[in-house]
């Protein structure tokens, strides 16, 4: 592909753009509607349009194509997004959850957990969190947003660490960062350098192995959740250089090296031995 | 929804849990201040505050008016702030929560009740016309201790502040331009700042310049407002739970070391717009000249 494609709300996405193969269905990211489909047996020229700004980026070996979104805070829910949503109140049926403050609540159905019937369903208090997978928006104005904790097909929490969150520390980042830690996770073995540019997560693995490890969950909604629980004495500290690296990240457009740098400076900062 | 969103269990405890073991999330220590960086905009009284991730923008403005009737001597001085939706996505335009009342008293209090600004100095003629000077609060973005900010913003601005100069003549009163005479500045009479404390754990921890999410893990604030020679002029406990009357004491000299600091960088940020205005002044009358020259 040449030049990276910066599209507008609206832009169509010029077909020479899109992925070539063409046995899988494919696969629309964030940031992407299908207009409309013409019938099967004329050539495949899909209508796509672009609802939100960023560059286009296509992934031949998923047949994906997605919007990377800029370092905003303003997030839109899209089917399939794994978020971070917080507990506001319940209902018979439903939690009513909150994915992004002053915006309307989100529901989670009572059930939709691994292995939960009405007998063994979660009991969620107000100011709980749940890593939840987006499955429904709905269209048009005052449409609800649905989350689950399962995949409907297997009823398996899928991929694996769906469902409450408990203990750890919820940092906020920008929804761009998110997205950017997302894919560094989804396919950082094939790659030595790290996925954008981002080897903040990879090098504090490896610091912070001593210590025992930590978990990290990340929302599209730009939170991260991270606990170190097995650290023992340095649990806390470890916690907030995490967050703290992070969030640095985020805010300074730090190269690789630096990225390094900056892990190696705050857990000293933080007297974490490693 | 005007309502700041409510931190999540986790959030909470984990806030508590570290300040525990002296960890703040951003890895500051409990009496350590955001970095704060004061600037100056084009016009005089034009402040610009950066506290963390907190910002706002103060404009000074003056106006000549008819004084009160029952103080013919003083001038007038208002403090407007107004939290509006530019500042955070809890905030509703044109809609008065807690928040703001409060503050907005505390900036009176702090700045305005202790006469930091002398108010008689603003008379022009006794009972007939006086100066009003009006400081305007802008929040640009919320995280967290607005009241000290405000308050650096507030001080920073009136320090920087030129006023128009106004003479009586035959019982006219007449107000130069900023052009024609060379402008005042306002007769400040000492520099008060508020520093403001966060306590947990039943009091046991007390940190300064809290974040917005260590605001609302919090169980009570405390205010004080000093000036650089240590004379305090303002302190609240305004709500939450009972603080010990040890960490009014205790704080207050933490307090006295917090303003001295803000002050001296407030002082740095005059020093050096004055010494840009000063270049800039003379760069300006060598370009009318080149212009001069261009003509003929």
């Amino acid at each position: 592909m040449s030049s990276p494609l910066v599209l507008l709300p609206g832009d169509e996405i010029p077909s020479e753009y899109l992925p070539s193969t063409n046995s899988a269905p494919l696969r629309l990211g964030p940031g992407l509607r299908l207009l409309s489909q013409p019938p099967s047996s004329s050539a495949p020229s899909h209508v796509l349009t672009a609802t939100q700004a960023g560059i286009l980026s296509t992934d031949n070996k998923k047949n994906a194509v997605s919007i990377l979104s800029a370092p905003n805070r303003r997030y839109i829910p899209t089917v399939n997004d794994l978020v971070i949503a917080q507990v506001h109140h319940s209902s018979p049926d439903y939690f009513h959850c909150m994915v992004t403050p002053q915006a309307p609540h989100v529901v989670l159905g009572q059930l939709a957990f691994e292995g939960a019937t009405k007998k063994t369903r979660p009991m969620l208090k107000q100011g709980d969190l749940v890593y939840a997978r987006v499955l429904s928006v709905g269209l048009g104005a005052g449409a609800e947003v649905e989350l689950t904790c399962v995949n409907p097909a297997t009823g398996k929490a899928e991929p694996g660490g769906l469902g409450h969150l408990t203990g750890g520390m919820v940092f906020d980042i920008s929804n761009g960062m998110a997205a950017r830690l997302m894919r560094a996770s989804s396919s950082s073995a094939d790659q030595q350098d790290g996925v954008a540019g981002l080897v903040v997560l990879d090098e504090l693995g490896k610091k912070l192995e001593k210590v025992g490890g930590f978990e990290i969950a990340v929302g599209r909604n730009g939170k991260v959740w991270v606990d170190c629980s097995n650290g023992g004495d340095a649990a806390v500290k470890a916690t907030v250089a995490i967050g703290r690296c992070l969030t640095t990240v985020d805010q300074h457009d730090l190269s690789p090296a630096d990225q390094k740098k900056l892990v190696s400076r705050i857990l000293r900062e933080m007297k974490i031995e490693v | 929804m005007n309502k700041e969103a409510p931190l999540s269990i986790a959030e909470r405890d984990f806030i508590l849990n570290a300040l525990r073991e002296d960890v703040r999330l951003d890895g500051r220590a409990a009496d350590q201040l955001r970095p704060l960086t004061v600037s100056f905009g084009e016009e005089y009284g034009h402040v610009k505050v950066q506290l963390g991730r907190t910002s706002l923008i103060v404009r000074i403005s003056a106006e000549v008016t008819k004084p009160h009737d029952d103080r013919p001597f003083d001038g007038l001085f208002t403090i407007a702030m107004e939290l509006t939706a530019m500042g955070s996505p809890a905030w509703d335009n044109g809609r008065q929560g807690d928040l703001e009342t409060y503050v907005t008293n505390v900036l009176d209090r702090v700045v305005r009740h202790s006469n930091a600004l002398d108010t008689e100095s603003l008379c022009i003629v006794k009972g007939v016309s006086c100066w009003s000077i009006r400081a305007d609060v802008h929040i640009t973005d919320y995280d967290g201790n607005l009241i000290d900010a405000a308050c650096a913003g507030i001080m920073a601005g009136l320090q920087h502040f030129r006023r128009q100069d106004a003479v009586v003549k035959e019982g006219q009163v007449i107000v130069y331009g900023l052009d024609e005479r060379v402008p005042v500045a306002l007769n400040i009479t000492h520099k008060p700042l508020s520093v403001t404390f966060h306590t947990f754990d039943e009091g046991k921890k007390v940190i300064i310049d809290a974040t917005r999410k260590e605001e609302q893990a919090s169980e009570a604030d405390v205010v004080i407002g000093l000036n650089n020679a240590g004379d305090v002029c303002f302190m609240s406990k305004f709500s939450g739970s009972p603080v010990d009357a040890m960490v009014f004491v205790d704080k207050t000299s933490v307090a006295l070391e917090k303003v001295k600091e803000i002050n001296a960088i407030i002082d740095k940020a005059l020093q050096a717009d004055l010494a840009k205005r000063a270049k800039s002044g003379m760069l300006e009358m060598s370009r009318a000249e080149n212009d001069r020259e261009l003509e003929q």
